[in-house]
């Protein structure tokens, strides 16, 4: 098998370890005590870092292989049938897996409570509450950090762990099934990264000048810098999963594909701006 | 669209709005909690301070002044930087003075200021942060 010539399987297959490695992890994390517990699993219980880079790098491979699966089946809008209502909305509902995917990450990163995770958290919930009418809601039902602790961000990362599965399933199990080779690879891969390579946590430091947030986060946090908070933190990074949703109802998706890469060539420039501070 | 249909779709939008009113309404609600007291048991000397997890406390020549480390643009905890009297923001680098005055960055405004109390026949001070302020 040649590297990523089935992302959608290689993604399904990172989701199925991410999802095993987790739930190993969750047997010793506490959301009530998110920072201690999870030093505790990196450096106190046996195989803990171990676990938790297997989750960690698992889950990385799997938001870049549903990012790459979701970058090629743009090849498919356009053919016959896609353009049919059915064919467009079940594109549009198979695009809500890519925020998904990426704020499962994120609340990963939140999880851990290092500083970083503290800074990402509270810019998160920040930024739901500059959502006109709604934000007040939407950080209840995901965020809430500074009310509630880690509690929801938890209860969101399982679920969304769980939707992801659930919405991959349904729509591929008919046509793809996730074969053997595909899933070992896979596995062998994220399980020699996990041996050799540690997932990150940072202790909180009174006196850091600077906190870089996440990778897929720095154009973020550069564009924050100078932009106001609702167009850099919630308008600019949800242009490209609505472009994307609304690409089978483009009557030239040519030139929506042209958008999003013009999209993704700006944030690739904040995200090295971001990355040189 | 015929009336039986419409009557079908308006009873389907009627039962998932039943359906989904309770989930909102739990989910939704605030469990409010009381104010928080931080206690400190010791006293400052005057023109120096102290760094608490949420705020900094001054002890000036009129008398003590506790100051959000809260950034004021996405609520980052501040680092106060000795070497000139200031806070600075990890995350996008705003700047304020030492009693809470915005300098410079995309914060904006001013850094909240909480109640100090000095408890009478005690060592120390009784800083309030208040509920809802985070």
């Amino acid at each position: 098998m040649t590297l990523l010539n089935r992302p959608g399987e290689q993604a399904s297959a990172a989701l199925l370890v991410s999802i095993a490695s987790g739930l190993v992890v969750a047997y010793q994390y506490e959301a009530a005590d998110p920072f201690v517990s999870s030093v505790a699993i990196e450096a106190v219980l046996p195989f803990g870092a171990f676990w938790r880079a297997l989750h960690f790098w698992s889950s990385q491979a799997f938001f870049i292989l549903l990012a790459i699966h979701a970058w090629k089946s743009l090849e498919d809008v356009g053919r016959k049938g896609d353009r049919q209502p059915g064919g467009g909305l079940q594109w549009v509902l198979l695009s809500c897996t890519l925020p998904m995917a990426l704020f499962a990450l994120f609340t990963g990163y939140v999880l851990r409570w290092d500083g970083t995770g503290q800074a990402a958290g509270t810019i998160a919930e920040h930024l739901l509450l500059e959502i006109p009418l709604a934000g007040r809601f939407l950080n209840r039902l995901l965020m809430a950090v500074s009310e509630e602790g880690l509690t929801r961000v938890y209860v969101v990362h399982l679920l969304l762990t769980a939707v992801l599965w659930g919405m991959g399933t349904w729509y591929h199990t008919r046509r793809v099934i996730l074969k053997w080779p595909v899933f070992r690879d896979v596995f062998l891969g994220t399980l020699a990264t996990a041996v050799f390579l540690r997932a990150p946590i940072d202790l909180p430091d009174e006196f850091v000048s600077l906190i870089k947030g996440p990778w897929f986060f720095l154009g973020i946090q550069e564009l924050l810098r100078h932009l106001p908070a609702l167009l850099a933190g919630v308008a600019y990074p949800l242009t490209p999963f609505v472009l994307y949703a609304a690409m089978p109802f483009f009557k030239k998706p040519g030139l929506a594909r042209g958008m999003l890469a013009f999209w993704f060539s700006t944030y690739c420039g904040a995200t090295l701006a971001g990355w040189m501070r | 669209m015929t009336r039986r249909r419409i009557l079908q779709n308006a009873g389907k939008w009627g039962l998932a709005l039943v359906l989904l009113y309770p989930l909102f309404a739990f989910v939704g609600k605030k469990r409010y909690r009381p104010p928080i007291e931080v206690r400190i048991r010791e006293r400052l000397a005057p023109g120096t301070h102290l760094i608490e997890p949420e705020f900094a406390l001054f002890e000036t020549g009129t008398g003590p002044m506790a100051v959000s480390r809260r950034c004021t643009h996405l609520g980052c905890i501040l680092n106060y930087q000795e070497a000139d009297d200031t806070f600075l923001c990890p995350c996008h680098q705003s700047r304020f003075s030492w009693d809470g005055k915005y300098l410079s960055g995309p914060a904006r405004k001013n850094l909240p200021r909480y109640p100090v109390l000095v408890p009478e026949g005690a060592e120390g001070y009784v800083v309030e942060i208040p509920r809802g302020v985070i």
